[in-house]
């Protein structure tokens, strides 16, 4: 389980396991994340997604296993973790640039270095026009674009991501896939990114886990060699997708 | 290409030339039909003595506010007599929401606070405040300070409540966001518990305010030699229906612009909610 043999390694992941009761959702989950890789993770839904993003990030805990960071122990007090949820979660009371800034000022980031950083991820992500609107007046792909900026703007040492377009449309969705990738590749974050759309983590990142179903064991791995800028239609993708749709099928 | 992902909700405003069908099916237009409607059906009622000589005419009403004005009931005029009512409401309202309020948020942020406040609260809550009258002046005698108790009673309830749900129905994913990026307790209740709550302490404060505004007119209605509710209870004794229905009238006004200055407050405190208010 290691793809990342030129880089090094950040995220280490060991025999993570998360019951709920009696229930077993996750079981023995190890894998190594390279800096600043982009590795997607799939499964079909219920299978744990979820629940695997939130003890991962140790926002709930878990029953055995542990997350080391560049060798020690995950903890979100120290280590910058930033997390896109699966619903947008904005702050109403804040306009759209508070929204962003709200990451850079829990962590007291410097008020020059943090308008800078905000121009350019405002700027990136195409929310400079609606910086001074609230939420309520926005659309609900732009509010999941904040979270977004929100994330990256932290500069985290892990970001994770739990389905962030999975209720928006096709159209949609590819524009901002877009654009994820192009902040990745600007701002070097190492994200795992979670989705149960093989098209969508075939199309984004440099390496995918596939999960079995409940409960959720890595299943196969699976390398995305392909340059960038990526076409759907390219028949190296089409290939791919195929061969982790059969992986994703085959229990 | 970006426009697609970049929508904001605008209200638009249609203009259409004006046609007949649109003067009747304006919304102004129909306001002023109803209210028409209403002061010639009250005018009619009170010539044709439904009421026999119970229901003064509207401008009688009128005229009596008049001359009420300048010539003084109990030594003040009837600016005197909306002061001071309004003086009971606002010192009795103020002391209730400085206090139920930051108790409702202590409440919902601290569970021994809530374990020691809830079961008293409860107990109370049910008892009508009106049922405190007659102990309150019996503590406190006929003066003022019994109306302001009276007040402070009615109006605590719905303070506290509305703080406190205010504060519990947080979206949770918020502590989530904050924690994740490192937040502690002190930020999740400043930057989220606090703003989260503004809005329902504001509907907390409308409701209290207008239970403070029966309380304050129960309270005057028993005994008081000045007030809104004094003018209505002289009114009835000395048989004069256009001094009843000239202080009901008043009360509404003033009980309206005080609610108006509340919302002002909110739009003031919580900018984010104007556009959902501006329907
Ligand atoms: N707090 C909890 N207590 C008990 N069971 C839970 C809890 N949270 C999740 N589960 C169970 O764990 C399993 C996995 O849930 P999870 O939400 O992680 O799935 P998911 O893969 O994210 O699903 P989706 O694709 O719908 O987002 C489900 O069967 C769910 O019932
Ligand atoms: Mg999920």
């Amino acid at each position: 389980m290691d793809g990342s043999e030129a880089r090094k390694t950040k995220i280490e992941v060991r025999n993570l396991t998360k019951r709920f009761g009696d229930l077993l959702v996750l079981d023995e989950i190890s894998f190594n994340v390279g800096e600043g890789e982009f590795l997607s993770i799939v499964g079909p839904t219920g299978c744990g997604k979820t629940t695997f993003l939130n003890t991962l990030s140790k926002l709930i805990p878990s029953t055995a296993g542990d997350i080391f960071i560049d060798g020690e122990i995950a903890d979100p007090k120290k280590h910058h973790l930033s997390f896109v949820f699966q619903e947008p979660t904005c702050m109403p009371w804040r306009t759209v640039r508070e929204n962003v800034a709200y990451g850079m000022e829990v962590k007291h980031v410097p008020k020059v270095e943090m308008e800078k950083k905000l121009d350019q991820i405002m700027g990136m992500v195409g929310l400079s026009d609606c910086a001074g609107l609230y939420p309520n007046q926005i659309s609900a792909s732009m509010l999941q674009r904040i979270a977004v900026a929100r994330a990256f703007a932290v500069n985290p040492d892990l970001l994770l991501m739990d389905e962030p377009y999975g209720q928006l449309d096709v159209k949609l969705r590819y524009y901002l896939e877009d654009e994820l990738v192009r902040l990745w590749e600007h701002l070097k974050s190492t994200v795992i990114f979670v989705t149960h759309n093989i098209e969508e983590a075939v199309y984004i990142s440099e390496r995918i886990l596939i999960l079995s179903n409940k409960p959720a064991k890595i299943k196969a791995e699976v390398k995305v060699d392909l340059p960038r800028p990526r076409s759907l239609i390219d028949p190296r993708l089409v290939e791919i997708r195929k061969e982790v749709t059969e992986l994703i099928r085959w229990w | 290409m970006v426009d697609i992902a970049n929508e904001i909700k605008q209200q638009v405003q249609e203009r259409r030339p004006l046609t007949l069908a649109m003067i009747l099916t304006n919304r102004w237009f129909l306001y002023g039909v109803s209210m028409l409607a209403f002061f010639l059906a009250w005018d009619m009622a009170a010539v044709a003595r439904v009421f026999s000589s119970g229901l003064p005419r509207p401008y009688e009403v009128v005229l009596q506010l008049w001359r009420m004005m300048f010539d003084p009931l109990a030594g003040k005029s009837l600016l005197g007599h909306i002061w001071a009512s309004t003086q009971r409401i606002l010192i009795g309202f103020t002391i209730a929401s400085l206090v139920a309020v930051p108790l409702g948020l202590m409440m919902a942020l601290n569970r021994y606070v809530n374990a020691i406040v809830k079961p008293l609260f409860d107990l109370l809550k049910p008892m009508p405040p009106l049922a405190w009258i007659s102990i309150a002046i019996l503590w406190f005698g006929i003066g003022e300070t019994s109306k302001v108790f009276i007040i402070i009673i009615g109006t605590f309830v719905p303070c506290l409540l509305d703080a406190y749900n205010g504060v519990r129905l947080v979206e949770p994913e918020l502590y989530d966001v904050i924690r994740m990026l490192g937040g502690n307790r002190r930020h999740e209740i400043i930057q989220v518990c606090f703003p989260a709550a503004f809005p329902a302490i504001f509907a907390g404060l409308q409701i209290a305010l207008s239970i403070a505004w029966s309380c304050v007119l129960a309270a005057e209605l028993v005994s008081a030699r000045s007030g809104l509710g004094f003018i209505i209870i002289l009114g009835m004794n000395l048989s004069r229906p256009a001094m009843v229905v000239g202080g009901m009238v008043v009360i509404a006004l003033v009980a309206w612009t005080m609610s108006q200055l509340v919302s002002g407050l909110e739009r003031f405190v919580c900018p984010w909610k104007r556009e959902i208010d501006s329907r």
